[in-house]
């Protein structure tokens, strides 16, 4: 009995750690090296915390590593937790481990193999490196599934450490054949790390093919183990491609219960597969997994708002394919007033994209709720609101016929003249909105008109380059009164002017031309051609000069003035059929958030500016295809029997593509407007050319 | 795919991280702050995930928490980190409580611990909290415990590599018993004239399982549209079956979700509900409800702002639920200008305060029973100078209820079995229904 007492006293006893003047490192090895096991087990805790918060304590790393041989399982785990973060850092030191780590793959708790066989495959030291491989041959024929678990993972981590060894060694067949293990959590790990050695090389492994060949087990085993695994298997059964429409269905209906699943990643990784293999049905029995992918993700929408953010982005990509997907699901989309600023957001815009044309009470109750939006006090908020009214009135308009979209478009217009007067500081937006309306029915113009024309300093109206630029084509659209005067204070701040404004005044200077004096025109001319660094708009300046100098000027006016713009279909923004293509391959993954395919970003082991090289020569050689497109179709001057102006077409088109390539040599965000005002340019519409520019910012 | 996970203060200056992978140098995540201004700076958006050379940030918020992971990889499936992070703070909820800057500074040594579990090089692993309890042990209130069972070593419980693996064997109570909570939340929007914008119900069905061994129990639902008609339906024509039930059924339950020891298989193919319950507390299902419902508790009010003077306040509220109902904790949040002051109120029933810090005023209700009709009225002065258009004051009207014995869809549990093929012992199933508000129950003014 007075042994216990005594051995339990000196278990249990901690002496306090003393204060001297040699540091704190001093005190801690005091402690690391006490003869009470209560004390080393404190010191070791203390040390940790002190790598916590980012102090070195490197040094004490023989100290703390003594302490590796001991039965109490808790230290160990402190001792390894230690081990592992120098690992990385320090793997040198790692090396006075090798034989610990060696017995410990070996010891009778399976934790501990676990932790060892962990810890050995992430020091990134060649001496460690050839020490592993009989612990891992070993981990990976273990009898407990948890240590098999832990080994196939520990596969790829060598990989990633060491492809030649990995290979030389032979570990992946090994790794291979563990995808016929008898436990499901080794077979989902097994598939994790394939996946993870097939991302780095796509070569090593025949993953797609491993996949088929197993899929029935896959299938089988979906339903019995944990979420996490769940995503795994579903994850690499959206790799594959089914054979014919058969398994195609069974797959479906294999994957489909799992869309009630309570964890949003697995109902998420559902919808994918579904979606991947949907095509492959006959139509007829296409309906059924329709509907469950729909109320699937509407219950997305019941998630903490980083989830909803996710599910959100990937809507968007799939509305674009089934467009009539949750048509009948429009209230639950209704911004919360309390939602993150993000989510708002992307909902405004699923909003717009879900509503069906061919419901008119859906789509008012949707322009009334807009409104509702529009006014709210986030000005990010409230902007996209302007915006969505103006683009689902031009989506309502464009799919019905001309008396209920006029009603449409005239309600619409209605609001966003109410904004532009009530709300101060959202007046360029609104009349952005306000214009492209104008584009549907220029005849509705009575109802902004007045407000607008009575403006008589709109500079202090107006922030924003595309408001200034839109005033400036309504002003001379619809001849304000007045408009010399309005007009002049723009013409005398001409040089502060943005790119779309200055390309505004110069064509509305043009247009009226015949109701200005003739020194505005020259001013303006002289001001395009001298004061600008823009070289679109001198060009622009230029053309306009030689052709006004011709015998036909006034008809070159009147064309100008009365040419008809092309009529908008759709002010939203769509993906290209390839983007969508690979976007729909790419659900819930980081490039489905961002809308960047993977094609533009290199293996995640290549260089990164290389990988912004390719992206950067993809956009370049796309952009020049839709320069190209446009010059063909220039329609603005429409002068087709003045033959002296092609070779200037040419002329101006080729600067704009040297200025563009010359931009795209850069890098850098900031770069994102210009090439779209570029595009603005070359589509030779006086408005924005909103269609096409955002075209172009899905390249991006 | 994930390389790691962080903790980083309100700021965003890491408190605690545990790397998987050595791709992402560790001033990737020092940077982290001066990214986070930056992007304020640029906007007021800040989606919960970007990149910055190369390496992409994706993150979720917890009190005064950034919780993060960091990835090189383009291929790394967001939903399934960001639902991974999310679980993160309710595991480690379970064993500190509360998830915030103090509480991790105290808990490192178990938080590390716990991430070695929950996540292996990167890849999420096991976070069935009653699992991990068993091998992860709090240690720094045991410290003399855990001394003196040094034989007892702790090992992986085999269950949890199994088909079952929420469930450890060898679970002994001397009363068999299993409670069932039907929890309904309301979420509505309406105007403030009445018009209903959107409704739903988010139903909730929690169990409290205190049952030895590893019982096998199937739930009855009286929803016989989907838990029995279906089944009939969907035996002679798979395709036309969403069509049919949807028009034979009484209660339309959209979205069910299930707990993860429910047979989904088993409930696609025949609509039963069957599973293996875990020990203790959890969610056994969720559904949705979208049809179309009245509102429960309605309330009219008025908000007269007289600018530079003062603003009248004039609410009516009525519980348009059975009389024999009573509406428990009815709370009234009523927005009022940021500016405004001095309260003077008239009412009846309940007690009012003026809440500053949400610039609104709250009106409770202890028990409002159904059918009744009661009102206040309040007013509070304006300052006389700064008048700007203050559309921060347009907020909606929210109000919190509770209704016991009463579900708003009418569900109900017909019968709840349990089997166990060993123990065969008799127990005894409780069942609850309440009805209460969803977070998003208001009235836009």
């Amino acid at each position: 009995m007075d042994k216990k007492i005594k051995k339990f006293l000196k278990d249990a006893v901690r002496v306090a750690p003393k204060v001297s003047n040699k540091g704190e490192l001093f005190e801690l090895r005091n402690g690391l090296v006490s003869k009470y096991p209560q004390t080393r087990k404190d010191a070791i805790k203390k040390t940790i915390q002190q790598m916590t918060i980012g102090k070195d304590v490197s040094p004490l790393f023989p100290d703390v590593l003594k302490n590796i041989a001991t039965s109490d399982i808790e230290q160990k785990k402190l001792v390894y937790l230690y081990v592992i973060n120098y690992a990385q850092t320090h793997p040198e030191l790692c090396i006075l481990a090798v034989n610990t780590f060696v017995t410990d793959a070996q010891d009778p708790n399976p934790l501990i193999r676990c932790m060892a066989i962990r810890t050995m495959s992430m020091i990134r030291v060649d001496m460690i490196l050839d020490h592993v491989e009989g612990p891992l041959r070993k981990t990976l024929q273990d009898d407990n599934p948890y240590v098999r678990k832990t080994a196939v993972l520990c596969v790829a981590k060598l990989f990633h450490l060491n492809r030649e060894l990995c290979i030389s060694l032979n570990m992946i067949t090994d790794l291979i054949s563990a995808l016929d293990d008898s436990n499901l959590m080794v077979v989902a790990n097994t598939i994790a790390s394939l996946t993870d050695i097939y991302e780095m090389d796509s070569s090593v492994v025949p993953l797609p093919l491993l996949i088929q060949s197993h899929i029935t087990q896959l299938l089988h085993a979906l339903s019995e183990c944990t979420e996490w695994a769940r995503i795994t298997i579903l994850g690499a059964l959206a790799q594959c491609d089914a054979k014919d429409s058969i398994q195609a269905q069974d797959i479906i209906g294999r994957v489909t219960p799992h869309l009630q699943h309570v964890n949003p990643a697995v109902v998420l990784s559902s919808v994918k597969v579904i979606v991947k293999n949907l095509d492959l049905l006959p139509s007829e029995l296409q309906k059924q997994p329709t509907d469950k992918v729909s109320t699937a993700l509407v219950s997305l929408m019941s998630t903490p708002p980083e989830m909803q953010y996710v599910a959100l982005r990937n809507i968007r990509i799939l509305l674009q394919k089934y467009p009539e997907l949750l048509s009948k699901e429009l209230p639950i989309f209704y911004v919360k007033f309390n939602d993150p600023l993000y989510v708002k957001l992307e909902k405004l815009d699923i909003m717009v994209r879900l509503v069906s044309t061919s419901n008119l009470k859906q789509c008012s109750l949707l322009l009334a709720e807009l409104r509702e939006y529009a006014m709210e006090f986030e000005p990010e908020f409230v902007l996209k609101a302007i915006q969505a009214i103006s683009q689902l009135a031009i989506k309502f308009a464009y799919a019905n016929d001309s008396t209920s979209a006029t009603k449409f478009v005239t309600k619409a217009l209605d609001i966003l003249c109410t904004l532009l007067q009530d709300r101060d500081t959202f007046q360029d937006e609104c009349l952005v909105s306000i214009c492209d309306l104008l584009r549907y029915d220029s005849q509705l113009a009575n109802l902004p008109l007045p407000i607008v024309s009575s403006w008589t300093d709109a500079d202090s109206h107006l922030v924003t380059d595309s408001g200034k630029c839109n005033y400036i084509w309504m002003l001379g659209q619809y001849r304000f009164p007045n408009a010399e005067e309005k007009l002049q204070q723009f013409i005398d701040t001409f040089a502060q002017q943005g790119h779309s404004t200055q390309l505004s005044i110069l064509l509305t200077v043009v247009k009226l031309s015949r109701q200005l004096p003739d020194t505005t025109l020259q001013h303006v001319l002289k001001l395009a051609t001298t004061e600008t660094q823009d070289i679109d708009i001198r060009d622009m300046a230029m053309l306009y000069w030689r052709c006004l100098s011709l015998p036909n000027a006034d008809k070159l006016v009147e064309d100008l003035s009365n040419a008809k713009l092309p009529p908008l279909t759709s002010t939203l923004d769509q993906f290209s059929p390839e983007l969508l293509h690979s976007l729909l391959q790419e659900l819930s993954t980081l490039s489905s958030i961002y809308y960047k395919p993977l094609s533009q970003f290199k293996r995640r082991t290549v260089q990164h500016s290389s990988v912004q090289g390719k992206a950067l020569d993809e956009l370049t050689s796309m952009a020049h295809a839709e320069i190209a497109k446009n010059l063909n179709s220039e329609t603005l001057l429409d002068l087709d029997s003045d033959s002296t102006n092609v070779p200037n077409a040419n002329i101006k088109g080729g600067s704009a593509l040297e200025e563009l390539s010359d931009l795209f040599n850069f890098t850098g965000d900031s770069l994102l407007d210009k090439p779209m005002q570029k595009m603005t340019i070359q589509e030779g519409k006086q408005v924005p050319a909103n269609g096409s520019a955002k075209d172009l910012m899905d390249l991006f | 795919m994930s390389s790691g996970i962080y903790f980083c203060d309100a700021k965003g200056k890491l408190l605690l991280s545990r790397r998987y992978k050595d791709d992402i140098p560790i001033s990737a995540i020092e940077q982290f702050p001066y990214l986070l201004i930056e992007k304020e700076q640029e906007s007021n958006v800040i989606p919960p995930c970007f990149s910055h050379n190369g390496v992409q940030y994706l993150f979720i918020q917890h009190n005064d928490l950034y919780i993060l992971t960091l990835t090189r990889s383009m291929y790394a499936n967001v939903a399934q980190v960001f639902s991974f992070l999310h679980t993160l703070v309710d595991v480690l909820q379970e064993y500190m409580k509360v998830v915030e800057e103090e509480s991790i500074k105290d808990n490192f040594v178990i938080i590390y611990e716990l991430l070695d579990e929950v996540m292996d090089s990167g890849i999420p692993q096991i976070t069935d909290t009653k699992m991990l309890r068993q091998y992860i042990t709090q240690k720094s209130f045991k410290l003399i415990r855990s001394a003196k069972k040094k034989k007892n070593v702790v090992r992986p419980p085999s269950s949890l590599t199994t088909a079952v693996s929420w469930r450890p064997e060898g679970i002994k109570y001397k009363k068999n018993e299993a409670f069932l909570d039907v929890i309904e939340s309301i979420n509505m929007m309406m105007t403030q004239q009445g018009q209903v914008l959107r409704s739903e119900i988010l139903g909730k069905v929690k169990v409290r399982s205190r049952l030895s061994g590893m019982p096998d129990l199937k739930l009855g639902l009286n929803d016989k549209g989907i838990f029995t008609q279906s089944n009939e339906e969907e035996e002679d024509e798979p395709s036309s079956q969403p069509s049919i039930t949807r028009k034979k059924s009484n209660i339309e339950l959209e979205d069910l979700k299930f707990h993860q020891c429910v047979r989904l298989s088993k409930f696609e193919n025949e609509k039963i509900i069957t599973f293996i319950p875990p020990d203790g507390d959890f969610e056994l299902m969720s559904y949705r409800l979208s049809t179309p419902i009245k509102p429960l508790i309605w309330c009219d009010a008025k908000i007269q702002v007289h600018s530079r003077s003062r603003v009248e306040v004039h609410c009516r509220a009525k519980a348009q639920i059975k009389a024999k109902s009573t509406a428990n904790n009815v709370e009234i949040l009523i927005p009022v200008p940021n500016d405004a002051d001095s309260p003077k109120f008239r009412y009846s029933h309940g007690s009012i305060k003026w809440v500053p810090e949400k610039n609104a005023i709250l009106w409770k209700i202890k028990s409002f029973p159904g059918g009744k009709d009661y009102s206040m009225a309040a007013e509070m002065g304006l300052p006389s100078v700064n008048d700007i258009a203050d559309y921060n004051f347009k907020r909606p009207v929210q109000i919190k209820f509770q209704i016991p014995y009463f579900t708003t869809s009418g569900i109900q549990v017909r019968y709840l079995k349990i089997n166990e093929p060993k123990l065969q012992y008799n127990s005894y199933p409780w069942v609850r229904y309440i009805t209460q508000s969803g977070e998003d129950y208001i009235i836009r003014m």
